[in-house]
């Protein structure tokens, strides 16, 4: 199977798996993120899993139940907010948050009393559900001192119904590109999500449909492209301006159009059967393996990372690859950063993963998104790491496939 | 009430691989009230006289007359005594006889004090250790005194005691009280009085005229008495791994505060700073943090002063990391005047010590720099005491020559002096 081109129709059909955890359609959760004493918590200096009362990480001791959470997402370039988010969380008597870095107290001014590290700000992690069948979570991982990444989602609250999941990946060492990638995914998410009303009008997943879409996500990326340059400024006249990657998910019924610009992947997680890769990488790797290279072999070489494509003011060329597609069976599409598929690129390993960590927390997609980004993190989290899921339950019988 | 606020001037910016952090706060108290106000304080104040054989005629006469001014400017309620040093001290009001070590201020004892004062006997020799010495006695047997301030007035070198002697009783007197010290004519030693001041916080000067004594004892109490914020303390906070390089004040004097260090904690040194009135202090702290990646942020200090171990004011120094020349290379204005201005109080002292000494190149070379550095940094009070000193030949250039025949007073002013610093020209 060429990664090069992908479409509904070489999906194979996927066999109802009897007594399968997995219902068909989403188990009825409740449309908000569920309350934090039901949910396991998430150790913020290592990433362990904890039993949902936890007060300090069993892995490396950090105290965790004075976390602030954070589910709504920042305002673009927001790094300053997290005095005015200490000053509106904390008083006397609510208990200190921790750092992430070394496990001391924040301060009331917002640094760390131990290390001196600014608090973790809602730029460097945030979670967003709009709907109980999609959820993503976008972090700052370990390495980086700068969350680059950035996600935007939009979601109908009848699952499978109709939702836009868009990840952008800032290009590491051009300072703004935190800001040039979030602007850009709220640019694109905000241009899907108003076709909503006309293009979904004449019906689900038909072939007029397939050609609306896709002309909306070449409009999107153009719509990110300028709101680049309107965030970044006078940033844009620099020799590496602020630039990102692009991938973004579009679910109209049984129809799921997605695009991609750079080497942010949407991928087909089927509940069983074969998963894919749904989008082409625009990077050196991929040009490796298109001349023959194995995946293995050009992943792991020092230029593997070296994008070819991006959006930003030096881009080449920034149209969309678009490619429509119908996944048949139950399933996840994911969209996901490098920070995620760098530990685990092949799409057949990442079903695993989701269907390990599905196992663990349930299927609620923050969790599942949550948790991969916490997998991410254990396997060292060398970069930003973005995972956003839609619950995906083909049930309506596809009206055409793609030629 | 007291109000305080802190500021922050600094280039936050530093280059990739660099540890250095600089930074100059600005600590301002308004509103401080009165010396002795506040809730359980009372102020005590101890006037020192040398009343040597030395200070025989004119320099008594107006010594005992600034006395009496400065007893007029204590305010009712304030512990109070005078003291008599010679080769010994003496305790001049209380009278030797009276019971209480120190008492209160009310008219009837400010006359009684006055009277004590006029008549004073010249006599003997100058051992400012134990008038020093006496002053702490007074005052530790006076713990109602919570907030103490001492004058100190001579003419001469401390010729009848050793030097170790001095140095003892200053480290027994430091922390006690606060001290000023103030020399009349040109033999005294500015280096003793300044070890003296510096120690207890105070300030050093020279009395050039005995007429101006009145004046400058009037001006010291009431400032003394306009200290109503008793003992604050400058605390400097430093992240885990850093090294705090130096904590100066830099304005209103240069005095290095690095050594009066005691930790508050692993993390927090405190400096003492004594009381405040309504006044601005200028502090330089260096910090010196492990270099991270470019884009990273962090705090490098945290500078608060704190009055009875409660954080009244705070300022944040920071360190940000970044590959833009244009941000890493610029030096913040007030860093760099006050870094030249503490160069200069160094080089106004090293040359004269070098003159002292007869090192003629050393003097001329150190003068020098410190003409061009009073020029750069806008100081013409210095460059005037300079200019008594030095022929100024090129301020820019720092080349001067050696004036021959200077007035010992002229020398000494430039020495009391250097530590005095202009404020950054905003």
């Amino acid at each position: 199977m060429s990664d090069a081109h992908i479409g509904g129709a070489a999906v194979p059909p996927v066999e109802p798996v009897p007594g399968s955890e997995v219902a068909p359609t989403v188990e009825a959760a409740p449309a908000e993120t569920p309350a934090a004493s039901s949910v396991p918590v998430l150790c913020p200096a290592c990433g362990t899993v904890n039993d949902p009362d936890a007060k300090y990480c069993e892995e490396c001791g950090t105290q965790l139940g004075d976390l602030v959470e954070v589910s709504t997402a920042p305002e673009a370039g927001e790094t300053e907010a997290v005095a005015e988010q200490n000053e509106a969380t904390s008083s006397t008597s609510t208990p200190r948050r921790a750092c992430v870095y070394c496990g001391g107290s924040i301060a009331d001014d917002g640094y760390c009393e131990l290390c001196g590290k600014p608090a973790q700000s809602e730029r460097d992690h945030w979670q967003e559900a709009p709907a109980a069948w999609v959820g993503g979570v976008c972090d700052r991982g370990i390495r980086h001192e700068i969350n680059e990444d950035a996600m935007a989602l939009a979601a109908d609250p009848q699952p499978g119904e109709f939702a836009v999941l868009v990840v952008c990946d800032g290009v590491s060492s051009t300072p703004g590109s935190d800001k040039a990638s979030l602007a850009a995914a709220r640019a694109a998410t905000a241009h899907l999500a108003a076709g909503r009303e006309t293009d979904v009008a004449d019906g689900h997943g038909d072939e007029l449909a397939q050609a609306r879409w896709s002309d909306r996500m070449l409009e999107a990326g153009e719509r990110s492209s300028a709101a680049i340059y309107e965030a970044i400024g006078e940033l844009a006249a620099r020799t590496n301006p602020p630039s990102c990657t692009f991938a973004a998910a579009v679910i109209d019924g049984p129809l799921v159009v997605v695009g991609g610009v750079g080497d942010s992947r949407v991928y087909w997680i089927a509940d069983s059967g074969k998963s894919r890769q749904l989008t082409t990488d625009d990077s050196w790797s991929q040009e490796m393996m298109a001349h023959g290279m194995s995946r293995q072999q050009a992943e792991s070489a020092p230029q593997a990372h070296s994008i070819t494509r991006w959006l930003g003011a030096d881009s080449p060329d920034e149209v969309p690859h678009v490619v429509p597609t119908y996944p048949t069976g139950a399933g996840w599409i994911l969209v996901c950063s490098d920070g995620l598929w760098n530990y685990c690129s092949d799409a057949d390993d990442l079903a695993e993963l989701v269907h390990r960590v599905v196992g663990l927390v349930g299927s609620n997609p923050v969790q599942v998104a949550s948790s991969l980004v916490d997998w991410a993190n254990e396997q060292g989290g060398q970069d930003n790491i973005t995972a956003v899921l839609a619950r995906f339950d083909s049930v309506v019988p596809t009206p055409a496939q793609p030629a | 009430m007291a109000e305080f606020t802190a500021s922050v001037f600094q280039n936050e910016f530093l280059s990739d691989g660099a540890t250095d952090v600089h930074a100059i706060v600005t600590v301002t108290v308004s509103g401080a009230g009165q010396a002795g106000q506040g809730q359980g304080m009372a102020a005590g104040e101890i006037i020192i006289v040398d009343t040597s054989g030395s200070m025989t005629g004119e320099n008594l006469g107006a010594a005992k007359h600034a006395a009496s001014v400065a007893i007029d400017q204590i305010l009712d309620g304030t512990w109070f005594a005078v003291i008599s040093g010679t080769d010994t001290a003496a305790r001049a009001f209380p009278y030797p006889n009276a019971r209480l070590p120190m008492v209160q201020m009310e008219p009837g004892a400010r006359a009684a004090a006055k009277q004590a004062v006029a008549a004073l006997q010249p006599s003997g020799g100058t051992a400012m250790g134990t008038w020093l010495t006496l002053a702490r006695e007074l005052f530790q047997a006076t713990p109602q005194a919570t907030q103490r301030h001492a004058i100190l007035l001579t003419d001469g070198k401390n010729e009848h005691e050793s030097a170790q002697a001095l140095s003892q009783a200053i480290y027994n007197a430091t922390g006690v009280f606060q001290c000023d010290a103030r020399g009349v004519g040109s033999r005294w030693q500015v280096d003793e009085l300044r070890q003296i001041a510096t120690a207890l916080l105070g300030t050093v000067d020279l009395i050039a005229k005995p007429a101006d004594m009145a004046a400058d004892f009037e001006s010291i109490i009431k400032q003394s008495m306009g200290r109503g914020v008793a003992s604050a303390e400058l605390r400097v906070w430093a992240p885990q791994g850093a090294e705090v390089l130096f904590v100066r004040q830099v304005a209103p004097t240069v005095e290095d505060l690095t050594t009066r260090k005691t930790m508050v904690n692993p993390l927090t040194g405190s400096y003492p700073t004594g009381s405040w009135g309504d006044e601005s202090r200028d502090y330089h702290v260096a910090v010196r943090v492990a270099s991270k990646p470019v884009g990273s942020e962090q705090l490098a200090a945290r500078v608060q002063l704190t009055v009875r171990d409660e954080v009244v004011s705070s300022g944040l120094v920071k360190a940000r990391w970044s590959n833009d020349d244009a941000l890493t290379a610029r030096i913040d204005p007030a860093v760099a005047h006050y870094t030249g201005q503490t160069e200069l109080a160094s080089a106004i002292q090293d040359g004269l010590a070098a003159k002292a000494a007869g090192d003629a190149a050393t003097a001329t070379v150190k003068l020098g720099r410190a003409v061009q550095l009073a020029a750069e940094t806008g100081n013409d009070e210095a460059t005037a005491k300079l200019r008594k000193v030095v022929e100024i030949d090129d301020a820019n250039e720092g080349t001067v020559r050696l004036r021959r025949d200077v007035a010992k007073l002229d020398e000494m002013a430039l020495d009391t002096a250097s530590t005095k610093t202009t404020r950054v020209r905003k």
